[in-house]
């Protein structure tokens, strides 16, 4: 840890103050016109020079969302497959990280290696392939078509973040386990398991939060209205020649807001899943 | 003679296991590991390396999407051969190289000084890195619908301070540069907070003796940054630039939402090419010859940075 020693600092905390406040500029105002731009009513989004504060404030896009579009539909299947990929990477994740965090198999090395890289491979690889088998298995416009992807796309990251918090655990633990003559599921579920937690959570975070939000294999899959996603629903808002912003920004508001407050609660799992090494955007 | 026996067989019934135990423990422990990754294994390879084998084969036939099915026959060269006549495709990949190289670098330097700033800071931490977590948790297609309002060329708010600062009337995603630069802000916005945090993560792990002595050598600040902090931070900064090389690659929702990939064909990534040529031209073939590239241009990339690869698995196993 480092202890920097601090003399002098009165002139240099103003300037790291006002550098931390064009910072939050920076990103809180684009937040700031999402969220406010989402209160406008249809006329009001579209005037020069735009309406700094909403006038009047109006709720009506927020009912247009979810009225006049889809957005209940979208919102429903976005959890639907995202709660379901999440449990299956959680399922398979956990076993994998602890074999490859705590047991002595030979090759473990280059498995996450190779685990490591396929969680960077763009998708666009993937997309044709997984069209025409998911086309044949008649299963384009379904939930299988984004849960199986989604949950095999994410699930090396999970193993390798489930398998750094693995590590971290004592050995004795296991052993007193063992001792004890637990298997090794007893063992994994009620002596690992409970240490690992954290790392749950964060490979939990990661991969909810990848699910929400990905739009490329959710486009091609799934073209059903009754089958989109989030991201592909609110792409699709609107005509050609309109785009009804105020509309598109309550629905984005809605989207972001879970996301958001389970982002913020486990804000500590999210921050340590990015520094135990642990790299994804 | 029983009782001799046994007593002689005694011991060595429980010595045996000291010696034997480890080994046969260990292979007993070896077959369990592989049973609980097998799950994981076998549905990981299933899903994304088998199809990324098939993807390759795919663009080295001739595919054909009918009202009865998606056929394919014969073996042909013809799809990459069509890719490198195409002056669009050649377009693509220039594109998406600069684009990446450009904001990747933007995104470095900018997370760092964040990363700085934050390190600094001395109240209110918590609440900036939950707000850097937003833009890092929010759908990219939000992300782009956001800044497709912000650009737009009547009412959208940066036209019109444009305005009132009297610099005109830019239509930002009306012409190929602006919008360019235009997409690479929206993009920076959204990425730029989470190189911060994995910067900042590093930063507060370096060794604080060695900027104390640093200190009493009467070393500016500057000196500090760039002989002390810089060579430190290289593993974190190499993670960081690795990884979003990679991502950066796919580009595909952003200029899909932002822009269409145009004006014209100005903002194509890879990633929109094979798209529209699947889905919008139904050339599967094509399609999977533009996805087969882009994988092993990212495959190269993966094996060039195979170091770094490694040095991320083994760090934690030492």
């Amino acid at each position: 840890m480092r202890n920097r020693k601090r003399t002098g600092w009165h002139r240099i905390i103003n300037g790291v103050n006002i550098a931390a406040f064009l910072v939050v500029l920076f990103i809180g105002l684009p937040l700031y016109w999402l969220i406010a731009s989402s209160f406008k009513t249809p006329l009001g989004i579209g005037v020069d020079p735009p309406q700094y504060f909403p006038d009047p404030l109006s709720i009506a896009n927020y009912k247009s969302a979810f009225v006049q579009y889809d957005f209940g539909i979208y919102f429903r299947n976005s959890l639907i497959v995202t709660l379901i990929a999440t449990a299956l990477v959680l399922i398979m994740g956990t076993l994998a990280g602890y074999a490859l965090g705590r047991l002595p198999m030979r090759g473990k090395f280059t498995m996450l290696v190779v685990f490591l890289m396929i969680s960077v491979f763009p998708e666009i690889a993937l997309i044709a392939p997984l069209y025409v088998v998911l086309y044949h298995l008649h299963w384009t416009n379904s939930y299988q078509a984004l849960i199986i992807p989604y949950a095999a796309f994410n699930l090396p990251f999970a193993i390798w973040i489930l398998r750094n918090y693995m590590l971290g655990i004592p050995k004795e633990m296991e052993e007193t386990g063992r001792i004890d003559g637990a298997g090794p599921l007893r063992t994994l579920w009620s002596i690992i398991l409970p240490q690992a937690l954290p790392g749950i959570f964060t490979a939990s975070i990661f991969c909810f939060t990848a699910c929400w939000t990905e739009f490329l294999m959710a486009l091609s899959f799934n073209i059903s209205n009754n089958y989109r996603t989030i991201p592909v629903g609110v792409s699709q808002f609107g005509t050609i020649d309109v785009t009804p912003y105020a509309t598109i920004f309550a629905a984005s508001v809605v989207a972001t807001v879970p996301i958001g407050i389970l982002v913020f609660i486990f804000r500590k799992f999210v921050i340590s899943g990015l520094t135990s090494g642990a790299v994804k955007g | 003679m029983t009782t001799i026996s046994s007593a002689a067989q005694q011991p060595a019934a429980v010595a045996a296991p000291p010696v034997g135990r480890p080994d046969t423990n260990r292979k007993k422990l070896a077959r369990l590991g592989w049973l609980f990754s097998a799950p994981a294994l076998i549905f990981v390879a299933a899903v994304t390396i088998f199809p990324i084998l098939y993807s390759v084969v795919m663009s080295l036939r001739n595919v054909s999407v009918t009202g009865s099915g998606i056929n394919m026959t014969g073996i042909t060269g013809a799809n990459y051969s069509a890719l490198i006549h195409s002056s669009l495709y050649r377009y693509a990949l220039g594109f998406t190289v600069v684009y990446t190289i450009i904001t990747v670098a933007i995104e470095l330097i900018l997370g760092t000084i964040i990363a700085l700033v934050l390190e600094r800071l001395t109240a209110g931490r918590g609440w900036m890195m939950a707000l850097l977590l937003i833009p890092w948790s929010m759908i990219t297609v939000i992300n782009a619908e956001l800044w497709g309002y912000i650009y737009e060329g009547t009412y959208g708010v940066l036209q019109a301070i444009f305005q009132a600062v009297g610099l005109g009337h830019p239509n930002v995603l009306g012409t190929p540069t602006p919008a360019i630069a235009g997409m690479m802000v929206a993009d920076i916005w959204k990425t730029t907070p989470f190189v911060a945090i994995i910067v900042l993560a590093g930063l507060v792990m370096l060794p604080g003796d060695v900027y104390e002595a640093a200190e009493m050598d009467g070393a500016s600040g500057w000196y500090t940054f760039w002989h002390i902090t810089l060579p430190l931070l290289r593993p974190t900064l190499a993670l960081a630039l690795m990884f979003r090389v990679l991502q950066a690659f796919g580009l595909f929702d952003l200029p899909y939402v932002l822009t269409g990939g145009g004006p014209g064909t100005s903002t194509t990534s890879l990633a929109v090419l094979g798209y529209e040529a699947m889905f919008k031209n139904l050339d599967f073939g094509g399609g999977a010859a533009v996805a087969t590239s882009t994988a092993v241009l990212v495959l190269i990339g993966c094996l060039l940075s195979l170091r770094t690869f490694r040095v991320q698995v083994g760090k934690e196993n030492t």
